[in-house]
């Protein structure tokens, strides 16, 4: 046990060699997090409309006001213009011809994603104006939350994050100081010790785990606090975050051990990091995208880890918790098999 | 000689990247509390000789026992009994002296107890102990170096293996360094030093085995291999220059004359102490003498006389 506590505790100290990889594996995520959640995901728009001369006019800027988001913030934000303003982001005119009015979005961009925004907001103030006319062929939008309880979608941006950077970290210092090794010619005091291959191993691990739990706990936080919302159990994260910190620290560890060079080993890092988080229900939850990407989202460990976690946000059980514990144990065996390979080949046997 | 009485043999070694053979039938071996020299030129095999012995290469043919071990089928036995100082200075240069100290500790020392004291010892013994805190990397080189070796000492070895010991090491810190080198030999260790420096071999080594292109050409103690050549060096600074030194100096055990530069004239002879009179009497018969220096041969004379070539080229 001495020799353990030694190897971690000088594993820890091995922060100070490369202080700027801690600092973006740990600190990244949550800062990302800030930017995305704070000004990116937010569901208010401003929807430039040209200065109304009518009645109807004036009742379509009304009728945008009452427009609401289910976080309770303003949907659109009507900013009136001159009419010989530029379109810009694209603007809504009031028009009037043969005493028939009309709402008409000019828009001249190339972002089909926010032509999208802009129509909907559009069509929803125009219901909300309209829809009494209707008659029967009116639409009316009811909510039926099938969750107990409704947060904002910041929250599950920021919960589906908790795997990538638990994974970010993992893989981003362990490849990083792995392949370091090999460049400062340290990893020869490895390769020439007489102790158990495994105690190294599981020293290494263990810091990684721990580097990984501290970047998913800054993040936990920012959400948190963004959020106002927290899990049910902070352990039950931590658990299951355990097997993202072991994958993250098997891909980091083999990519420094086969390739040797650092930068390289922080590209495949972040790479896989990034790759299994957009891949992995990054943005919803599989079954609301396209059939193939819920089936690219099944081979990544990101997909399981959130749909273990989604209860201790959401308290609403979404997949068979068994297989997602399944799977998760599956990709960290794995994972660390792979590291295992790796560590043989290229420390433990001679060189041919 | 039985193999168990010897802390180092190598046997025949060879070793080879593709097409090129670094190592080519090395042979020799360590007594145990033995000062070891390998002397050759930079790529004659020193560094992969070193590898070899420490199991990190796989050899091609031969055999290595290392106090009775092989490093290649009895890796672990052999890497307790071992202690590496490589040739790049490889530590962790981040970390203060402590904490390198304590990472090798945990990698190589059966016994962690007292571990602190062990390493406080080795550090003030290495004069290192009033900059622990600070990070190695604001050690001098030759600090470095004293680190490194203190680290490959920490966990009581009997063979260390120092690849170039005082490469990028000032003249003050080599001096120190050989000093740790020899009180550590007085207490029964072994080592195996690779080393281009004549002057480093000449001081340390008992014995040296002389390597180039991955082949042994001399082996013995500095002395023997000197004495071997069975000749001094003359050189004399004539006014005027001498014209045919073979003929004046005749009768006198002349082996060689040449002129390495104009105005300087070396001679090589058998035993320069019984000649002197003579040759200093013919010379001022017919020139005025300027100067004249007796040396004795040095190592690079031995590697000249073996290969052709100088040591240091």
């Amino acid at each position: 046990m001495r020799r353990l506590r030694l190897l971690i505790r000088n594993e820890l100290k091995m922060v100070r060699t490369a202080l700027p990889i801690h600092l973006i594996a740990i600190l990244q995520p949550a800062l990302m997090y800030s930017i995305m959640a704070g000004v990116l995901v937010h569901p208010t728009f401003d929807v430039n409309v040209t200065r109304p001369t009518n009645e109807v006019g004036q009742q379509l800027i009304e009728a945008m006001h009452e427009v609401g988001s289910p976080d309770g913030v303003p949907y659109i934000n009507p900013v009136l213009r001159g009419e010989d303003d530029p379109i810009g982001a694209g603007v809504v005119t009031i028009e009037e011809t043969d005493h028939q009015v009309r709402a008409v979005y000019h828009y001249g961009l190339i972002d089909s994603n926010i032509v999208k925004n802009l129509r909907n907001r559009l069509t929803a103030a125009a219901l909300r104006l309209w829809n009494d006319s209707l008659d029967g062929r009116a639409v009316t939008i009811v909510e039926h939350p099938w969750l107990p309880q409704d947060p904002p979608y910041n929250l599950y941006f920021g919960m589906a994050m908790l795997p990538m950077t638990t994974f970010l970290a993992a893989a981003l210092i362990g490849g990083f100081l792995t392949a370091q090794e090999f460049e400062f010619d340290t990893i020869i005091e490895y390769r020439l010790s007489p102790i158990s291959p495994t105690l190294v191993f599981f020293a290494r691990l263990i810091r990684l785990v721990l580097m990984s739990w501290l970047s998913a706990s800054v993040l936990l936080i920012v959400v948190g606090l963004f959020n106002r919302v927290w899990p049910a159990s902070i352990p039950a994260v931590a658990l299951i975050l355990l097997p993202i910190a072991l994958i993250g620290g098997g891909i980091g560890l083999s990519a420094g051990l086969m390739l040797r060079s650092s930068l390289p080993a922080f590209v495949i890092g972040l790479g896989s990091a990034f790759g299994c988080w957009i891949l992995g229900a990054a943005f919803g939850l599989p079954t609301g995208f396209s059939s193939a990407y819920e089936f690219v989202s099944r081979l990544v460990p990101n997909s399981y880890a959130v749909e273990l976690l989604f209860p201790l946000y959401y308290d609403t059980t979404i997949a068979d918790s068994l297989r997602s514990i399944l799977a998760l144990t599956i990709f960290s065996l794995a994972a660390l098999g792979l590291a295992a390979l790796a560590y043989r080949r290229r420390v433990l046997i001679q060189q041919e | 000689m039985e193999s168990t009485q010897l802390a180092v043999r190598v046997d025949s070694v060879t070793r080879r990247f593709g097409e090129l053979t670094a190592v080519n039938e090395l042979s020799f071996a360590a007594h145990p509390g033995e000062i070891f020299g390998l002397l050759g030129p930079n790529g004659a095999g020193k560094t992969t000789a070193i590898n070899l012995i420490t199991g990190l290469l796989k050899r091609h043919g031969g055999a290595i026992q290392i106090l009775g071990f092989d490093p290649q089928t009895q890796a672990r036995e052999v890497r307790r009994r071992i202690g590496l100082v490589p040739q790049d200075t490889n530590v962790y240069a981040d970390l203060n002296g402590v904490d390198n100290l304590l990472h090798h500790a945990a990698l190589y020392c059966d016994d962690l107890a007292d571990i602190e004291k062990r390493i406080e010892g080795m550090l003030r013994w290495m004069n290192l102990w009033e900059r622990r805190a600070d990070p190695v990397r604001t050690y001098s080189g030759g600090m470095k170096r004293r680190l490194a070796l203190a680290r490959a000492l920490l966990h009581d070895p009997q063979v260390i293996l120092f690849d170039e010991p005082t490469l990028g090491v000032d003249v003050q810190g080599k001096h120190v360094l050989w000093e740790h080198i020899k009180a550590q030999q007085a207490q029964g260790k072994t080592f195996i030093v690779s080393t281009n420096n004549m002057e480093e071999a000449d001081t340390l080594c008992d014995r040296l085995v002389i390597i180039d292109h991955g082949k042994a050409i001399a082996m013995d103690s500095p002395e023997r291999l000197k004495a071997a050549l069975a000749r001094d060096v003359v050189t004399l600074r004539t006014t005027p220059n001498i014209e045919n030194p073979t003929s004046l100096f005749s009768g006198l055990g002349l082996q060689a004359a040449t002129f390495p530069q104009p105005d300087q004239l070396r001679l090589e002879v058998t035993n320069a102490e019984s000649i002197v009179g003579e040759l200093v009497a013919r010379t001022t018969a017919g020139h005025r003498l300027d100067a004249v220096r007796i040396t004795r041969p040095t190592l690079d004379d031995v590697f000249l006389h073996h290969t052709g070539r100088a040591l240091r080229e």
